[in-house]
């Protein structure tokens, strides 16, 4: 993986540079010891690290205005951090630039139960806001596996879904607006506590911008009232195309569950090891299905999910009986990258999503390809929006094995982009898929959305290296005025 | 600030670039003779629904592939002219108006319906189709598309629109329901957006950017769509109410409750007036909700007698329920028929159409506070709205020739705007900005719009694609 060349005159200004940031944020606030700053040189995409130039802990929006003034001023590089527990690299540090951590922006400011949204600062990690309203009986729906500890501005940044986003949407549906800092320093607001703005829908772009246009300093987002009863159906079948089926039986039978995720085999079996979920190990796949609303709905739902499942081929159907049954479903769920974690020293997840109908096609050729790489690959995914998480297996100890292991996952992305489907359901590109993006987007629809960049970010200061293979002088894209006729990278453009 | 809204008539049309015999016999190589230069095809394709004049097109061209598209916006950029691109030309804020004169690309010729994946709950069209053109051809898959903004429009240009409706507080609006668009860009090249698939988070989403904005970025060529099962069960009811302010309650209650409710109209007593002689109905001429409940027979039950509590609480009238179809497609095409409706209250006067959207827990607020404006003022305006988003929209009726009255109306139209910006709202909840609401924006966005900005110029350097829309330069 290839970044962009670090820039010598940075590195050298380091102390002028702290001492710049000293004077802006509180002491505490800037890291500069180097064991210190090894803390935050990677994010979840471990494979990858770096130490940064230094780290910055801004606690104010005023401070992140005063801090990226002082980058845009002097061709310093940002990398925007939250919780670092994206898995794609997109907090990934540069060698010369400041990682600008959001963790101390970590209070829920409004809780507005009348217009259902919560106000919050970005470093708030996801399941404090469904904590912060749960006693009124709501909820924030998207909920990624590592809800516990990303933050809603990552969140944002990635535009994260989770096993609800089936029927409750991905983190765009779900931000109602936000506060955020543009590289020169201005502090702009878009959207708000209404249904959509009219102009530009740049609430819409920023989502899922891995953090190139701009530092998110302020969120809100919409709540949603818990549903009255949720249950959960556990499905067995003896061939992956019947579980595919039932998935497509299911949804065009015009229901959508509240979650709809299946395993393989191999994820079956290193889930129950791990958890006694009470999965059923004779199956070659598992679906898990939850329905939820008011009571007498979900009794009748489940009855016709039961008929589809038995049409369609199902060995092993098992309804929760109570709440916590409904939980030992999901616990396996769940936990199954530990689980798969246990029985190999290394793993590596992979996020295509395919159209639905393409699912049995797309797993037949993801076990041909286990073969060709002799690896063992477990699935999980989030069938209802057909979002794969295949994870490959593998040890990074026999040489050449991570190699063989980042081949096979090009190829699985290769397959889903080919099939009609993108690289990256919910994880984003960072630098994990970067280099893939030429599969599903050509250089004219790349070069359309650096554009964007360019009207954010015309200096490509904000998260260089990120997300797109190769990074264009806004001055090639168009007509944008070339600030100081300074030109970036010029080592660049292919790296 | 100095805000002012453009209520004369006068067309505003400022220095049309003439198109040479050249430059239009370069467009003939492409559309061959599908072009026009006739004075009344050119009136009739600067001119939308609304009370803005006709802004004519130097030429009209009829497109019939993406690649034509690209072929044209090519010639038009090499020469600098302007291009608009049209649907049906039923928005409401002068959206096609060739404020610079320009060729105008007219694409219902595009109508064809390319791929429906009923596995997948997706389908792609060409921008040309229409709604209920899509609705037809869908009916024996079971499925629906959901986006009903009342007029039957064309799907590019709801996209461009970013169009919305009467079911939007259960189905979101057309931002939620576009997976992903073929468009040509301002200097002719052809990009893909994003797949089919249900979610991504590769790139920057260039489909949201594209959703919205008014053919200034990009002319719109194809779309996928996302759709859904048609729900098992629905069920419609009408409640009249004795004042505005129960019926905003009760709604407001509603979505408090999270009750998934399909639609939830409300129609003041002035527009049930108009309904009732325009469309034969007899409903009280009272403040009135129209409600529609989608789900399983359970749900749907569930769902409405939850709601009948909520209202008997607010002092409601009688429910009068509509379980069939054609009740209910009475039913609605009233409701979307009230823009003609109120029109029909003072023959031969203007209609001026305009919305607004708040938070929801200030809509009581808002609207009361604007009924109390209009008749103060002494004019003559129904208030109708999809409360359950928090949008509602006035709809003057007005004689433009009477300055005094254009004024009272500009007076109340500001004061609204102003009003729903103050509480936290948006100056258009639907209707998009066009040329109609240009400078509210500033007021709403400040420095974004700075961003906005600088985003059209990146993607359109000479400003040629709907120029004088959205944003001036």
């Amino acid at each position: 993986m290839l970044m962009p060349k670090p820039d010598e005159g940075t590195i050298a200004k380091r102390d002028e540079i702290i001492r710049a940031m000293q004077s802006i944020v509180s002491d505490e606030g800037v890291i500069t010891d180097k064991e210190e700053l090894r803390a935050y040189d990677c994010d979840g995409l471990m494979a990858y690290k770096q130490v940064p130039l230094i780290v910055v802990l801004p606690e104010s929006t005023a401070e992140v205005s005063k801090v990226l003034k002082y980058c845009f001023e002097n061709d310093v590089k940002i990398v925007p951090r939250g919780s670092g527990t994206g898995l794609s690299g997109g907090a990934l540090p540069l060698a010369d630039g400041i990682t600008l951590g959001l963790g101390k922006f970590n209070k829920v400011l409004d809780t507005d139960f009348e217009n259902r949204c919560v106000v919050t600062q970005p470093g708030v990690t996801n399941l404090a806001i469904t904590h912060a309203v749960q006693h009124k009986g709501f909820y924030y729906a998207p909920d990624p596996s590592s809800q516990i500890a990303c933050s809603i501005g990552g969140n944002i940044a990635e535009n994260s879904g989770g096993v609800h986003s089936l029927k409750y949407g991905l983190t765009t549906n779900n931000v109602m607006g936000v506060e955020m800092v543009l590289m020169s320093g201005e502090v702009i607001r878009l959207g708000g506590k209404h249904l959509d703005s009219q102009g530009y829908d740049l609430l819409g772009v920023i989502t899922g911008s891995e953090g190139l246009l701009g530092v998110i300093t302020e969120v809100t987002v919409r709540i949603l009232t818990a549903p009255e009863t949720a249950k959960a159906v556990l499905l067995g079948f003896d061939t992956s195309e019947q579980a595919g089926d039932c998935v497509a039986a299911v949804i065009s039978a015009g229901i959508i569950p509240g979650g709809m995720e299946m395993m393989d085999t191999f994820a079956i079996q290193a889930a129950e090891e791990f958890v006694n979920a009470g999965y059923p190990l004779d199956v070659e796949a598992l679906l898990i299905i939850e329905l939820d609303g008011p009571e007498v709905e979900v009794e009748y739902l489940i009855g016709q999910v039961n008929k589809i499942a038995k049409d369609t081929g199902a060995v092993h159907v098992k309804i929760s009986q109570s709440e916590e049954e409904r939980l030992t479903f999901w616990s396996g769920r769940k936990a199954a990258f530990p689980a798969v974690g246990r029985l190999s020293p290394d793993y590596i997840c992979m996020d295509g999503t395919i159209p639905r109908g393409k699912l049995s096609e797309v797993l037949r050729e993801m076990n041909k390809l286990s073969k060709k790489y002799d690896l063992r690959v477990a699935n999980v995914f989030h069938a209802g929006d057909g979002n794969l998480h295949p994870l490959i297996l593998f040890d990074a100890n026999n040489p050449g094995e991570f190699e063989r292991a980042e081949n096979f996952g090009s190829d699985i992305l290769r397959l889903c982009v080919s099939v009609g489907g993108v690289l990256t359901g919910e994880h984003g590109v960072g630098i994990e898929k970067r280099d893939l993006m030429g599969e599903m987007f050509t250089e004219d629809d790349m070069k359309q959305q650096q554009r964007l960049k360019c009207a954010f970010d015309p200096n490509q200061l904000l998260n260089p290296g990120k997300v797109y293979p190769t990074l264009h002088r806004c001055a090639e894209l168009g007509r944008m005025h070339v600030h100081k006729g300074g030109v970036k990278f010029p080592d660049l453009p292919r790296f | 600030m100095q805000i002012s809204l453009q209520t004369n008539p006068v067309s505003l049309q400022t220095n049309p670039v003439s198109l040479s015999d050249e430059f239009l016999e370069e467009l003939r190589t492409v559309v061959e003779q599908r072009l026009s230069t006739v004075d009344a095809v050119c009136f009739q394709h600067g001119k939308d629904e609304s009370w803005h004049e006709s802004m004519p097109p130097g030429a009209v061209v009829f497109a019939h592939s993406t690649e034509e598209v690209s072929e044209i916006v090519k010639i038009c950029a090499r020469h600098k002219i302007p291009v608009i691109p049209y649907g049906t030309g039923t928005s409401l804020e002068g959206h096609v108006g060739a404020v610079h004169g320009g060729v105008c690309i007219d694409l219902t010729e595009m109508n064809e319906i390319l791929t429906v994946n009923a596995e997948d709950l997706d389908v792609t069209v060409q921008p040309g189709v229409r709604r209920k053109q899509l609705n037809e051809h869908l009916r024996d898959t079971g499925l629906f598309f959901p986006i009903d903004p009342g007029a039957d429009a064309s799907l590019g240009g709801m996209t461009a629109t970013r169009a919305s409706g009467t079911n939007a507080v259960r189905y979101g609006t057309m931002r939620e329901n576009v997976l992903s668009m073929v468009v040509v860009m301002a200097d002719g090249r052809i990009i893909r957006t994003s797949s089919r698939s249900k979610k991504s988070s590769a790139g920057y989403d260039l489909t949201r950017l594209f959703v919205g904005s008014e053919g200034t970025l990009g002319v719109i060529t194809e779309i996928t769509l996302r759709l859904y099962g048609i729900p098992e069960a629905v069920s419609a009811a009408v409640c009249p109410f004795p004042d505005l302010e129960s019926a905003v309650n009760t709604v407001i209650t509603t979505i408090q409750c999270g009750i998934p409710v399909a639609r939830i109209e409300l129609m003041d007593e002035v527009q049930m007036k108009a309904l009732n002689a325009y469309s034969k109905f007899d409903y009280p001429e009272q403040p009135t909700l129209m409600f529609e409940f989608h789900g399983t027979e359970a749900g749907v039950k569930e769902q409405s007698e939850m709601v009948g509590d909520i209202a008997d609480d607010n002092n409601a009238g009688e429910f009068q329920w509509a379980t069939k179809a054609e009740e209910r497609t009475k039913l609605w095409q009233g409701r979307h028929d009230s823009y003609y409706a109120a029109m029909a209250l003072r023959p031969g006067a203007k209609g001026m159409a305009t919305d607004v959207c708040v938070p929801i827990s200030r809509l009581a607020e808002c609207i009361l506070e604007t009924r109390k404006d209009i008749d103060e003022q002494e004019l003559l305006s129904p208030i109708v709205g999809h409360v359950g988003d928090g949008n509602f929209h006035c709809c003057f009726i007005m004689d433009p020739d009477d300055l005094d009255e254009m004024a009272r109306v500009e007076s109340v139209n500001k004061r609204m705007v102003m009003r729903a910006l103050e509480m936290g709202g948006t100056c258009t909840g639907e209707h998009g900005v066009g040329i109609g609401k240009i400078d509210y924006l500033v007021a709403e966005h400040g420095e974004a719009l700075s961003v906005m900005r600088s985003m059209k110029i990146a993607l359109d350097p000479d400003n040629i694609m709907n120029p004088g829309k959205i944003i001036k330069l």
